[in-house]
């Protein structure tokens, strides 16, 4: 592995060690950007990455461009129905052949030197090519694709590496239950993420908004005003608890996968008929979920109120919307969020989930701007190092070890922090090895 | 009916609010049956399959001037310090007691270091209240609203 050999000669490696600490972490990990380019080759150009979910590619020849890291890729679907994830570089000069964010192309041209490529990929057509030599061959130069590419439920990952542990292993049966979640609650076991997408940045690190997706403690804190003004609209009195004493979880998943489970006995018992009546339309959803999946798994997944889930390092389920993280500097990210709908559910329904949504997410949204206000304020309170260190200790020593394998923690436990920063460690540090790659590193 | 020159005048006046973060003045321009909405790039599916960045009625105009005023929104905590400029007010429509009248606006917003300058289309439908107007519907499909934003939490 000769990435390796490079960077073990380096006379200034990083002691990754020393940044991360059981209980703390330095600034360094979210302000370095030699850290930053090292992040980047270990994480996102070796390990797996959430591209996209094949129904925002329906039909033949649709195509979204994304990237992989800081590398851009085409999403596409071919005239041969097959789901790609392919490099968006002409293979001839590496001008990108799709300039356009989505949309439908039977071929793409290069504008450069008229290189036509097959939306499968192959090389279709290079112009006045008779003064190429006898060893140039086209099949040779179609689009390359992502080296290893495989979906869990059409949610399409790839990884830039050729060798590595498989999709399977990296999510792991606990991750994938918590996917699950989120289109087992439609009665069809699908979902619709072709309905417009939210996109902000803002200036900082993209673990920011990793650790914040399932960061409980910040919730009755930062959306404070947001949820007692919702809860006044909709006639609720008794302020929810989402402190020490809340009922919910935090479950580590293994390779920093984090969901949070706010299953709650009340929710349970509405649900079960034990408190008022529910309105037509949801129970309508409820008993067409039941049918479909059985009484036990509908209730225990609708108490759950959604998927809460991060999938390192960037995706994210969070009850309504899938949530793409991309890293765009050390100190700049990027982050889109794509409302899903639950197929065979009624309009009532997913409008109200679109509305909910809507309040609170996106750049007008009056909850994610709020934490989006926070990563920058932290991006400006790193400058100041007289004490470097970020603490991560919250419920430390406290974690309980579920019967299905998770580690738990209670809801405003820095659990999360721990999850992700901890394995982060152990990819950065060469501990652990997400992908490697067989050419010779230059 | 009411002329252009006072069609022109409500349009500067709603932008004054706005830019002076003048919550209650604004809110109280609003008709009782409103809907403010700001698309998120195309919303050719309807709003029960596209998302918006804005789609509320009077009661989530409401909750947004409440969160505004409460002090905890912290992503105006500094405040923008915006100044648009209205133009290009045109006459869609003109029925008894209702108009339909588009404009475009060109906004400068400043906070914090960042300067954002953020244009658009607006098209009201205006009601007539006596001799004062009242907006019962408003769209503003932001030349931006496919790109990615940060802080669009000040009124437009």
């Amino acid at each position: 592995m000769n990435y390796d050999m490079n960077r073990d000669s380096n006379p200034a490696a990083i002691d990754y060690g020393k940044l991360v600490l059981e209980d703390r972490v330095h600034s360094r990990i979210y302000t370095d950007p030699a850290i930053f380019d090292e992040e980047m080759d270990r994480i996102f150009h070796r390990g797996w990455v959430y591209v996209g979910h094949e129904s925002e590619i329906p039909n033949r020849g649709d195509f979204q461009a994304r990237n992989i890291g800081r590398q851009p890729v085409i999403f596409i679907r071919g005239d041969d129905d097959e789901v790609r994830v392919l490099m968006n570089r002409c293979t001839h000069r590496a001008a990108v052949v799709c300039p356009h964010e989505s949309g439908n192309a039977k071929r793409f041209v290069c504008p450069y030197h008229g290189w036509a490529f097959l939306n499968t990929g192959g090389l279709l057509g290079v112009p006045h090519s008779e003064r190429y030599d006898d060893g140039f061959d086209k099949k040779d130069y179609g689009l390359r694709p992502a080296p290893r590419q495989a979906a869990y439920r059409g949610l399409m990952f790839a990884s830039l590496a050729a060798d590595g542990p498989s999709l399977d292993e990296h999510l792991g049966p606990l991750a994938k239950a918590e996917i699950d979640i989120a289109f087992d609650l439609s009665p069809a076991g699908k979902i619709d993420v072709s309905c417009g997408t939210h996109k902000y940045g803002y200036a900082g690190n993209w673990k920011l908004q990793a650790e914040n997706s399932t960061d409980g403690y910040h919730l009755g804190f930062l959306h404070r005003s947001f949820v007692e003004i919702s809860l006044q609209r909709a006639g609720v009195t008794t302020a929810p608890d989402y402190g020490a004493n809340a009922p919910y979880r935090l479950r580590s998943l293994g390779n920093a996968h984090v969901a949070w489970d706010m299953s709650s006995p009340a929710a349970t018992r509405w649900l079960t008929g034990g408190a008022a009546k529910v309105p037509a339309a949801q129970q309508e959803y409820i008993d067409s979920l039941v049918a479909a999946h059985g009484e036990e798994r509908a209730h225990k997944m609708l108490a759950r109120g959604g998927p809460h889930v991060l999938i390192f390092p960037n995706l994210v389920f969070i009850q309504t919307h899938i949530r793409m993280i991309r890293p765009v500097a050390v100190d700049r990210t990027e982050v889109f969020l794509y409302p899903y709908r639950l197929t065979d559910v009624s309009d009532k329904i997913n409008g109200h989930r679109f509305r909910g949504h809507q309040a609170f997410y996106g750049p007008a949204g009056g909850g994610a701007t709020d934490d989006l206000e926070v990563f920058e304020r932290i991006t400006e309170g790193l400058r100041a190092t007289v004490d470097p260190w970020i603490l991560i200790r919250r419920g430390l020593g406290q974690e309980q070890i579920e019967s299905d394998g998770a580690v738990t923690g209670q809801f405003t436990d820095e659990l999360n922090n721990r999850a992700i920063l901890h394995y982060w460690r152990s990819v950065m540090s060469g501990e652990k090895i997400l992908g490697s790659t067989r050419e010779t590193a230059i | 009916m009411p002329s252009y020159h006072d069609i022109q005048q409500f349009l500067f006046f709603e932008a004054r609010l706005m830019d002076e973060h003048r919550y209650d003045d604004w809110l109280a321009l609003w008709a009782e049956q409103a809907h403010y909405f700001i698309p998120a790039g195309d919303d050719e599916r309807g709003i029960n399959y596209s998302i918006a960045l804005v789609n509320e009625e009077r009661p989530g105009i409401e909750d947004r001037i409440k969160r505004l005023k409460g002090g905890a929104h912290y992503a105006q905590d500094p405040k923008s310090q915006m100044s648009r400029v209205v133009s290009n007010v045109e006459i869609l429509e003109e029925n008894e007691g209702e108009l339909l009248v588009t404009s475009t606006f060109n906004l400068t917003a400043y906070r914090k270091s960042v300067l954002d300058v953020i244009a658009g289309r607006t098209t009201h439908r205006l009601k007539l209240n006596g001799a004062e107007f009242r907006i019962a519907a408003k769209k503003v499909q932001l030349a931006t609203s496919r790109g990615v934003m940060t802080n669009l939490t000040f009124l437009v």
